[in-house]
């Protein structure tokens, strides 16, 4: 069996911005990356028609804001772009005959807005603040947007805010170190759960959230250095309430505060940090070792894996299908690295039995000075599969192909 | 308690002699491509001369600089600098580790990760002040702030340009 490689390999490098790049944000038919700066303007970079160009910045927000842009963000359809300042507004964007205009201005944060987000819907969309507070704001005729509910749950700033992909639920992260769950009742927003404390929580600064493309996973990065990974259940009752438990914490990686994660479409999360480096992390052994493993043992290499070779698929299906109840007595070992090529066949199996919760985690691969500065966001193309943007305190975006996981899927 | 004791938070601060210059010594380290390596009295140069956002003295003549509270790895491009408040309740903390990060963040290579911090023990909410002080975010929209910045640049007006 050959070592995994997993690998991140430079595309392109989009120079333009004057300032740090704070944020970037893909399109949703992805054929667009906007990206927000210091130097107060909003880029949108597009690949060009010539065969062999890459991308290329094809339109400049500016003039509107009178502070640095921290956030940007698409509406769901595409057809809007939402930009937070530190000028204390959000701004809605609008492309009119080959031109983005700003058609609406939301105002009422006291200060620095840090963060704006869509909900998938498109009716609600979510900003935050150095107020300390979150403001829902729904869609009203036209492009009219109408301040639904202010809530002031957190202690200190909130620095960003992420909407679950499928239903009405926000995840705002604070500098009071904590993550809360917002749901919808009726008119209201309500916290419906806290993640904080010395068990479970983060220690330090929170900078960023972001729900797994399934919905049924949240990761969060912190100050404090670590990746944490949240199982998101839902209740029976009606409406269903959402309850997130730790499922992984994920440490000494980072050697400075991580300040973006974002979830691949295959389950993977890149996470980039004040060390200048873009990492991704994954559960080899239920994305590709369950694979492994049984070619493995079908092949008789590891008497240990032989003799559950049987065991082996139905620990695929139960990773699968994470509803499946563990198999009972079967406390599995995290998966090990073997002589950093192998995975222990058997032991992974029974990570992968025990379902994605307790998977181990592991940094597949890791470019140390992705930028010559703080990397502030990562973002993965919502379609190409293993296409990475970033964006740094160098004032570059760059593009990324990652190589590995995502290949051996699409051969399969 | 007099009107002046009201308005200064520390109204008889205890002014130390400034230090000679640190001549450049022959002697100093250099790098493999024969650059000189930034040490903890460069360091120490760009950053003495600050005035104090209360007082016309500099930081280093209230010792609220040390070159003995730095410590640099060029070579890993990390720089620590550690003050000291003259008094521990001091309100003006924050800013003056403002003033500390935008002196370097101007006089430094853009390579080098800054962590300013309070001496320990010498501040009665260390870790508040500490938090924020190393939040980017936060420092970055400090320096958005016209007032802010207004004053940062008083404080550094004392101190030389970099060079």
């Amino acid at each position: 069996m050959a070592t995994l490689a997993h690998s991140l390999e430079p595309l392109q490098t989009l120079e333009g911005h004057t300032d740090r790049v704070w944020h970037l944000a893909w399109s949703p038919d992805g054929t667009s990356l906007a990206s927000c700066s210091g130097d107060r303007t909003v880029r949108i970079w597009q690949q060009s028609r010539i065969e062999g160009r890459g991308w290329r910045c094809a339109a400049v927000l500016e003039d509107t804001h009178t502070k640095s842009i921290r956030c940007c963000c698409w509406s769901p359809g595409g057809t809007h772009l939402a930009t937070a300042s530190f000028d204390g507004t959000t701004a809605i964007w609008q492309l009119q005959g080959g031109i983005w205009e700003e058609i609406s201005k939301l105002e009422g944060h006291e200060n620095e807005v840090k963060a704006v987000a869509w909900s998938p819907c498109g009716n609600f969309l979510a900003t935050c603040g150095r107020d300390k507070s979150v403001w829902f704001w729904e869609r009203g005729l036209g492009d009219e947007y109408d301040c639904m509910d202010v809530k002031h749950g957190h202690s200190q700033d909130v620095k960003s805010i992420a909407w679950h992909p499928s239903r009405e639920l926000l995840a705002s992260c604070s500098y009071d170190n904590s993550i809360k769950l917002w749901a919808n009742d009726e008119a209201d927003w309500v916290c419906v759960q806290t993640l904080e404390g010395a068990a479970v929580g983060h220690s330090s600064t929170v900078w960023s959230v972001a729900f797994s493309r399934d919905g049924r996973k949240l990761a969060s990065v912190s100050d404090d250095c670590t990746l944490r990974v949240w199982s998101v259940e839902w209740s029976e009752g009606c409406p269903p309430e959402p309850h997130c438990s730790l499922a992984a914490c994920i440490s000494g990686h980072h050697s400075r505060c991580i300040f973006t994660v974002d979830w691949s479409a295959q389950g993977l999360i890149a996470t980039g940090d004040g060390a200048n480096s873009i990492k991704l992390f994954g559960q080899p052994s239920l994305l590709e070792t369950a694979a492994a493993a049984a070619a493995a043992a079908a092949a008789g290499s590891d008497p240990a894996a032989n003799s559950s070779s049987g065991y082996i698929q139905q620990a695929a299906d139960a990773a699968a299908e994470p509803g499946t109840p563990q198999p009972a007595g079967e406390q599995p070992a995290p998966a090990q690295q073997q002589n950093g090529e192998l995975y222990d066949a058997a032991a992974a199996a029974a990570a992968a039995a025990a379902g994605d919760a307790a998977a181990a985690w592991e940094c597949l691969c890791s470019v140390q000075q992705a930028h010559d500065a703080d990397v502030n966001c990562v973002r993965w193309h919502p379609s190409r599969q293993g296409l990475l943007a970033s964006a740094g305190d160098d004032g570059l975006v760059k593009l990324w192909q990652y190589k590995g996981l995502g290949q051996a899927a699409a051969q399969q | 308690m007099s009107l002046d004791a009201q308005s200064l938070i520390n109204p008889n601060p205890i002014i130390h002699e400034r230090k000679a210059r640190t001549q450049k010594e022959a002697a100093a380290a250099v790098a493999e491509d024969g650059r000189e390596l930034i040490d903890a009295s460069e360091i120490f140069d760009h950053i003495r001369d600050i005035t104090d956002p209360e007082h016309p003295y500099s930081l280093e003549q209230l010792n609220v600089v040390e070159e003995e509270l730095i410590s640099v790895d060029d070579r890993g491009s990390h720089v620590k600098v550690m003050f000291t408040p003259t008094v521990e309740h001091c309100s003006m903390a924050t800013l003056i580790g403002l003033c500390i990060r935008t002196k370097l963040l101007r006089s430094l290579p853009p390579r080098f990760k800054m962590d300013i911090l309070l001496s320990p023990g010498s501040h009665s909410t260390e870790a508040a002040v500490n938090k924020q002080l190393n939040d980017k975010e936060r420092v970055a929209a400090a320096l958005e702030n016209a007032a802010l910045l207004d004053m940062v640049n008083r404080c550094l007006a004392g101190a030389p340009a970099s060079g």
